[in-house]
């Protein structure tokens, strides 16, 4: 699947995070994006959009990210959601792979980290 | 960071005013330092000497290091020397002080060497990439003594200065901190950290127009209005600073504290005690605050 065909959910509780890395999911090509601005939300969209890749936040309010990431695998076991927070403790990295995370990204996420993401799930 | 601790200290002292300082250190990026500085910041020359230098440049087309060796001042290989410092963040900090007339030499001369001296710094400090003799600095300067963890409040305060000049510039000049029973803020960003061993709110304070100057420079971006974006984005900068030093209390001192959601509060009183550490950039002054 190419760049260009990827289906991107973008789950974080800041609009100012979500529009950084929408402007740059956009600029590596990808055109079908969504957002959620937390975990009930990004739940509910990954149901009905079934999208090829999540990237989700972990402190938000209603529903964390790495509750929403249960949920979804428990519907979904194949699904792809990297975890992204600024606080990249060892334990919060842990409980993310434990959980089924596919990566972990510790913010500020760059550009190129995120262009690099895109590439590997659209090979 | 060695410039802003320095610019605290001239304004501590009474040596500048606080817009000097702010003009200074808008100017001070575009400024070389000169080799009168450098050459009194290396005790090398005196600023009488310096200033018999410059009178003599006014008289004849030669260059300062020229004029200086003649004299036997300088010698060629100190010149050399010389030249190589002249990216010296605080030395291009007080070349822009004394361009703007707010020192002379003689006073800029004076104050920088009460500096080093009551901080027991030498220019070899200066060229520390290592970092420890700012953190001894701060250390010092905000020791939080009647704290019952001073230490974490005093890392939380470094890597605060860290990631204002990592995100936000460089040119601001941070305030000795003071205790206050409350704080009343206006445009604030504030976000909560629950640990077993250290709790706390933290938060944000500017004006309107800091509000929107302190998010445009975060997101690179220019603002105009304090909306949902500008809010979004100084709440993003609480949010990274805050989580970056989550990680570095876990990896340093094993203890792991959560982070709550980042909420944006207007016009409201903020119960304390409270620590307000404020930082003066030249868009306006943010207040950081730390509960007791």
């Amino acid at each position: 699947m190419s760049v260009e065909n990827l289906k991107i959910l973008v789950c974080d509780d800041s609009l100012f995070v979500r529009k950084k890395i929408t402007n740059v999911l956009k600029n590596c090509g990808v055109t079908e994006l969504y957002e959620a601005a937390d975990g009930e939300q990004a739940v509910e969209m990954y149901n009905k959009y079934s999208p090829d890749l999540v990237l989700m936040d972990i402190v938000m309010p209603r529903m964390s990210g790495v509750e929403a990431l249960k949920l979804i695998l428990a519907d979904d076991p194949k699904a792809k959601v990297v975890m992204a927070s600024s606080v990249g403790t060892q334990e919060n990295l842990k409980e993310a792979i434990n959980a089924g995370a596919f990566d972990f990204l510790q913010k500020p996420i760059s550009d190129t980290q995120l262009e690099t993401l895109v590439r590997k799930v659209g090979k | 960071m060695f410039t802003q601790l320095f610019g605290n200290y001239l304004l501590n002292r009474g040596l500048v005013t606080s817009s000097q300082l702010s003009a200074a250190l808008s100017a001070a990026k575009q400024t070389r330092a000169k080799l009168g500085v450098l050459a009194i910041n290396a005790g090398y020359m005196n600023a009488a000497q310096v200033d018999e230098v410059h009178n003599e440049q006014q008289r004849i087309d030669k260059r300062f290091g020229d004029i200086a060796v003649d004299k036997g001042y300088l010698s060629p290989g100190q010149v050399e020397e010389l030249l190589t410092k002249q990216g010296h963040a605080h030395l291009q900090l007080g070349q822009a002080l004394v361009d703007n007339g707010a020192m002379t030499n003689s006073s800029f001369a004076e104050a920088l060497s009460s500096y080093k001296s009551e901080n027991s710094l030498t220019d070899v400090d200066f060229d520390d990439k290592t970092g420890n003799k700012v953190d001894e600095l701060i250390g010092k300067l905000y020791s939080f003594a009647d704290a019952e963890n001073s230490s974490v409040y005093t890392e939380y305060v470094s890597l605060l200065f860290k990631n204002l000049i990592r995100f936000i510039g460089d040119d601001f000049t941070p305030l000795a901190p003071e205790k206050i029973p409350s704080a009343r803020v206006s445009f604030c960003a504030k976000q909560d950290l629950k640990g077993l061993g250290f709790s706390c709110s933290t938060m944000m304070d500017t004006s309107e127009q800091a509000f929107i100057a302190f998010a445009s420079r975060f997101a690179g971006e220019q603002f105009t209005d304090a909306d949902e974006m500008t809010e979004a984005a100084n709440l993003e900068f609480m949010n990274l600073h805050n989580g970056l030093y989550a990680v570095n209390l876990s990896n340093d001192e094993g203890q792991e504290i959560t982070l709550l959601p980042p909420t944006c509060e207007k016009d409201t009183v903020v119960g304390g005690p409270v620590y307000r550490i404020s930082v003066v950039y030249p868009f306006g002054t943010a207040a950081f605050y730390i509960t007791v």
